[in-house]
């Protein structure tokens, strides 16, 4: 049962930000609601004031602006799913978005409140830390961008300040000759591992030339793994695809797996090996001449 | 949900029992732990247990039963508590072995926590994960204050 509580519905960014300021832990800025309301219905949490930021124009925008791709932060799932902007550039985006949740979240639930909720078992931003994203935060007075790696805290804690909210995710352009593969896996209704992949090849197709991993889902928070990246980076194919259980280990270890319902921390730790390790190879065909590229042939 | 722990504390055992006794200083290591109070001394207490994940906050009251004790050696205890506001049960049972190891004294702590109802919706992992973080913060704390004094 939802309890009593008072809805303000500002109409920028800095109302909503002065609200947050002036009522505290009180108060709390709702965009989908899928996450929030279910936990004050369950009555685990309670706040006097709700912020309903859906009133805000323009933070739904999915555009490309001056060579990078802009999320506004109230755009649904659903939204970013079927933007022909994002489905030109952003692909394993869109795979992902395509599978947030169930078909209910994704029509009203936000990426904005995805991220902002930070609940541990979530995919945004696993793969947004692999596209090298940056989150933009406002408030009264000022803006801020934050790389998503120092975004997340912990669980269901970020780094925003209590006046700020997020406005909006930029993306950059994917470089030529570059994908992104993203690859979960769950038996629960929310996914229990989730391994994220960037990669470029040189011009020739024949080398590692960047590469960029983080692993969701098994531990508090996502988390970019750069010892398993080193490991693959200016490798030839042959020896990236030796080092690539190697660093499937790495990745795994250093994930913060906890053991849950969802599976034992060794269990989750070997199967971000496995997911890597075929993530590794989907972007790599993807990268390639001919391949179906996202940097490579639409970048 | 079973946490075990060892702690080494540079102190001698009659030092390390008399600190698990002396209910004021004790729960100045225990995180989360406010106003304890004794019901009946060596067997019987009260505590309030508060802790928060994100924007969760809970708060159990708790009462705590001594099931076991043998002097400088170990004590078993029993703690349990309801928060009715987010309707939530948590019962924890402490298993506490002592040995001297030379100047040292050897702690082994073995700990069940059940948690029970909407709270446990939250995620056993997260839940895990904070009671991990609870005996580690508890862990240090011990050592700082035994070991710290002579």
């Amino acid at each position: 049962m939802l309890k009593r509580f008072r809805l303000e519905e500002p109409e920028s960014v800095k109302d909503a930000s002065d609200f947050l300021a002036r009522h505290g832990e009180s108060a709390r800025v709702y965009a989908g609601g899928t996450e929030l309301l279910l936990v004050m219905k369950e009555g685990l949490i309670q706040y006097e004031r709700l912020i309903n930021i859906k009133n805000i124009a323009g933070l739904d925008e999915v555009k490309l602006d001056d060579g990078v791709i802009h999320l506004g932060a109230l755009a649904t799932h659903c939204k970013l799913a079927s933007s022909t902007l994002l489905q030109e550039r952003l692909p394993a985006f869109v795979r992902m978005e395509k599978n947030v949740a169930n078909i209910r979240v994704r029509e009203v639930g936000t990426l904005g409140g995805n991220l902002s909720f930070a609940e541990p078992h979530a995919d945004p931003g696993t793969v947004l830390m692999v596209l090298g994203a940056k989150l933009v935060a406002g408030k009264s007075s000022s803006r801020r961008e934050i790389p998503v790696e120092k975004f997340f805290v912990d669980a269901y804690e970020t780094c925003l300040e209590a006046d700020e909210i997020l406005t909006g995710i930029r993306v950059p352009l994917l470089p030529s000759h570059s994908a992104v593969a993203y690859l979960k896996f769950g038996y629960l209704e929310r996914p229990s591992v989730g391994v994220a992949l960037f990669l470029a090849v040189d011009g020739g197709g024949k080398s590692i030339a960047d590469a960029r991993i983080a692993v969701g889902c098994v531990g508090p928070a996502p988390k970019r793994i750069e010892e398993a990246e080193n490991l693959l980076k200016g490798k030839g194919f042959e020896e990236a695809s030796r080092l690539i259980s190697k660093a499937g280990e790495i990745a795994g270890h250093a994930s913060q797996a906890i053991s849950d319902l969802h599976g034992s921390q060794d269990y989750k730790e070997h199967i971000v090996q496995v997911l890597l390790k075929r993530a590794f190879h989907q972007a790599y065909g993807q990268c390639q001449p001919g391949g179906k590229g996202q940097g490579g042939l639409h970048g | 949900m079973r946490f075990e722990k060892e702690i080494e504390i540079l102190n001698s055992k009659e030092k390390v029992w008399a600190f698990l006794w002396d209910v004021d200083r004790f729960i100045t290591c225990v995180p989360g732990c406010k106003e304890a109070k004794t019901v009946e001394a060596g067997k019987s207490y009260t505590a309030m247990m508060v802790e928060k994940v994100g924007p969760f906050r809970v708060e159990f009251p708790m009462g705590i039963e001594v099931l076991e004790s043998q002097a400088m050696s170990h004590i078993k205890a029993r703690a349990s508590g309801s928060d009715s506001r987010v309707g939530s049960r948590l019962k924890v049972e402490i298993d506490v072995r002592m040995k001297e190891e030379g100047k040292k004294t050897h702690l082994s702590l073995g700990v069940t926590v059940d948690i029970l109802g909407k709270l446990a919706t939250l995620g056993h992992s997260i839940i895990k994960r904070k009671a991990d973080l609870v005996m580690e913060e508890f862990a240090q704390a011990i050592k700082n204050r035994l070991e710290g004094v002579s």
